[in-house]
């Protein structure tokens, strides 16, 4: 590397880091602020450590059983999609189908529909199939929109296995099935991790499918929760803050508990093993 | 009882055709060598015999029964693959159970067959290591004992040993015919490299262009070659290889390659009615000498182009009539590149092909 490029790309992953940060910073300041903090003009900038939004968060606007809801609802996304996805992905990667190539093109077509295109046929779906108001309700079309990108993700790691693996497998003894989840599955891991969370965070901050199919609090997640905080005079910023941060909290554990492996799963393919 | 029957094999992917016609038996315990260069259908073979590819047409039996419709785990056979195969997750003793376990054996049977298989391996201390904690000699001694462990009634190898450096190539050669010595068991090993065929197998199956070129006993491949691509692809240097016309006179053989003619003795034998045509003249090079000329000899002079020194021996390349010959005797010090000398060797060591077969050998 050039010696004078050193300086302006440091500054550009400056840049970068503190531009996506800033957002995050700024209501996780806001979220340990008093109600006069918030309100103050000129803004301070160093809140006063105050827990209060966090205590009203909890206890008046019910946070935990949004979180609940919230969970119910990615998990169950995430279960489903990779349960999908996982033998899909594995037939994509290994058979000779015919038009495999335009099987995974049109995968990541439908991917890149926005999403109020399907919003009213998918209402009407769910409405009679019952599916308004429940978590299946969403959990359904969830499934359907992270599909694409967890078979992409696991048709790359399979794809990057060696054959030779799974005919050794066949050759001791093990069916195909037996072959995918005894020698296929464990190697695949970080690819498995990687789907997970991409598809976990997504059903996890999804906000408008979430607002279309919910409209009954007792049902409804995170994300549509804390924007119907709002109460009738005031806009609760304290609180949301507050929210905000529980809800992100879970997703940056698991991120860095499972950095490597999606780092390894993002990057499949690149470097050879 | 066969160990292996390969009946009228034919394969063809998508169109094209990659094993025409492929039959090879193989006694019980007999080591059989698939010879061939690469994209000569030799692996391809092989899967078929494992069943991993289903053949298009012809039938294959394994100890005596007929296996087309049995799926791999289900065949009794252990295959080496090329890059090993090991299961990276699992340690040195599980990737050995696992297709014990997968056969529902016993866990006292497990155990035994696993000390077993890896005392006569010497693996016994990596038991607990993870694939990628060995070297390559370690990872194939690792994939022979999981095939071994099993006892199955046939081996399959796919080029075990052509990851390995050149030394750890030529002592694991060593040890896999002391292994087939000690096991008994029909194996069957896919390979490019001669040295490996000529060393390891009872009987050599050379293929090419997915046909069997020949089979024999190592000896008879080298000895008597069945065409002109068995004999360039066996030995090295390769035999060299005159294309040209051949005529029949009374009682010798005109051959006729560019510049070079050659007379042949040659005794009065059917060469199928034809006195005359197209052949390929052959003549390994250690049987070519610079000596002065024995009786029964034919000598041509010639120019040395480049004389290579390999320490025990020395392979010269000639320039003879405007064709290219390659000697390999032992070190003649006094030769130099640029020096003419006069090339012979006995005339019964001459190769003639006619039509692509052996022909009649020369008589000296």
């Amino acid at each position: 590397m050039m010696k004078p490029l050193r300086p302006a790309l440091l500054g550009g992953i400056l840049l970068a880091v503190l531009g996506s940060l800033c957002p995050f910073l700024w209501f996780v300041l806001t979220s340990f602020k008093s109600q006069i903090q918030v309100e103050a003009i000129p803004p301070t900038w160093w809140p006063d450590g105050s827990l209060v939004f966090y205590a009203s968060a909890l206890v008046e606007h019910r946070l935990l059983h949004y979180v609940r809801n919230s969970v119910i609802v990615a998990g169950g996304t995430t279960v489903v999609a990779l349960a999908i996805a996982t033998p899909a992905a594995y037939a994509l990667a290994r058979l000779r189908l015919p038009g495999k190539t335009w099987i995974l093109g049109g995968l990541l077509g439908v991917a890149m529909f926005p999403p109020i295109i399907i919003a009213g046929p998918i209402w009407q779906i769910l409405e009679r199939l019952g599916g308004l108001n429940t978590h299946w309700g969403l959990v359904l079309p969830y499934v359907s929109l992270t599909l694409p990108l967890a078979v992409w993700i696991l048709t790359t790691f399979f794809h990057e296995l060696p054959v030779e693996l799974e005919e050794a497998a066949r050759i001791d003894g093990c069916t195909t099935w037996q072959a995918l989840y005894k020698i296929m599955l464990p190697l695949a891991a970080p690819g498995l991790f990687t789907a997970a969370i991409l598809t976990f965070i997504y059903a996890w901050n999804e906000f408008f499918f979430a607002l279309l199919i919910l409209t009954d609090p007792e049902r409804q997640t995170l994300p549509v929760g804390i924007a119907l905080f709002q109460g009738e005079f005031i806009m609760p910023w304290g609180e949301i803050a507050a929210a905000s941060v529980v809800a992100t909290l879970p997703l940056i554990i698991l991120v860095l508990l499972f950095q490597r492996g999606i780092i390894n799963g993002l990057s499949a393919g690149a470097v050879k093993g | 009882m066969a160990g292996l029957e390969l009946r009228h094999i034919g394969k063809t992917f998508d169109r094209t055709r990659v094993l025409h016609d492929v039959s090879l038996e193989a006694g019980d315990g007999e080591f059989v060598v698939l010879l061939g260069p690469s994209g000569c259908g030799k692996s391809t073979l092989l899967r078929i015999i494992a069943g991993l590819e289903p053949q298009t047409r012809g039938s294959v039996s394994i100890g005596g029964r007929c296996v087309d419709d049995v799926s791999p785990p289900d065949r009794d056979i252990a295959m080496v693959f090329q890059h090993y195969a090991l299961y990276p997750h699992l340690t040195v003793r599980e990737n050995l159970a696992f297709g014990l376990k997968m056969r529902k054996e016993p866990k006292t049977v497990i155990e035994e067959r696993i000390a077993e298989t890896a005392a006569l391996l010497k693996i016994d201390d990596l038991l607990d290591r993870k694939p990628r904690e060995l070297s390559g000699g370690q990872q194939q001694r690792v994939a022979m004992g999981r095939a071994i462990v099993r006892k199955p009634k046939l081996f399959l190898f796919d080029e075990p040993l052509s990851n390995l450096d050149a030394r750890l190539r030529a002592s694991m050669r060593v040890e896999l015919k002391k292994l087939h010595r000690r096991l008994g068991t029909t194996m069957v090993y896919v390979t490019h490299d001669q040295a490996e065929a000529m060393t390891l197998g009872h009987t050599i199956a050379v293929m090419n262009h997915g046909r069997i070129q020949q089979i024999g006993r190592p000896d008879q491949i080298y000895q008597e070659p069945g065409n002109p691509f068995v004999a360039g692809f066996v030995g090295n240097p390769p035999m060299n290889l005159f294309e040209g016309s051949y005529r029949l006179h009374q009682r010798e053989l005109e051959f006729r390659a560019g510049d070079l003619t050659l007379r042949v003795p040659f005794q009065a034998q059917d060469l199928g009615g034809a006195d005359s045509g197209t052949a390929t003249l052959g003549i390994r090079p250690e049987d070519v000498t610079f000596d002065p000329p024995g009786s029964g000899h034919v000598a041509i002079a010639g120019t040395i182009d480049l004389i290579e020194d390999l320490g025990g021996d020395a392979v010269v390349y000639l320039i003879v009539k405007g064709q290219s010959l390659v000697a390999r005797t032992s070190p003649v010090p006094t030769l130099r590149a640029g020096d003419s000398v006069a090339a012979h060797w006995p005339m019964d060591k001459l190769h003639l092909f006619i039509n692509e077969h052996r022909g009649p050998l020369p008589s000296s």
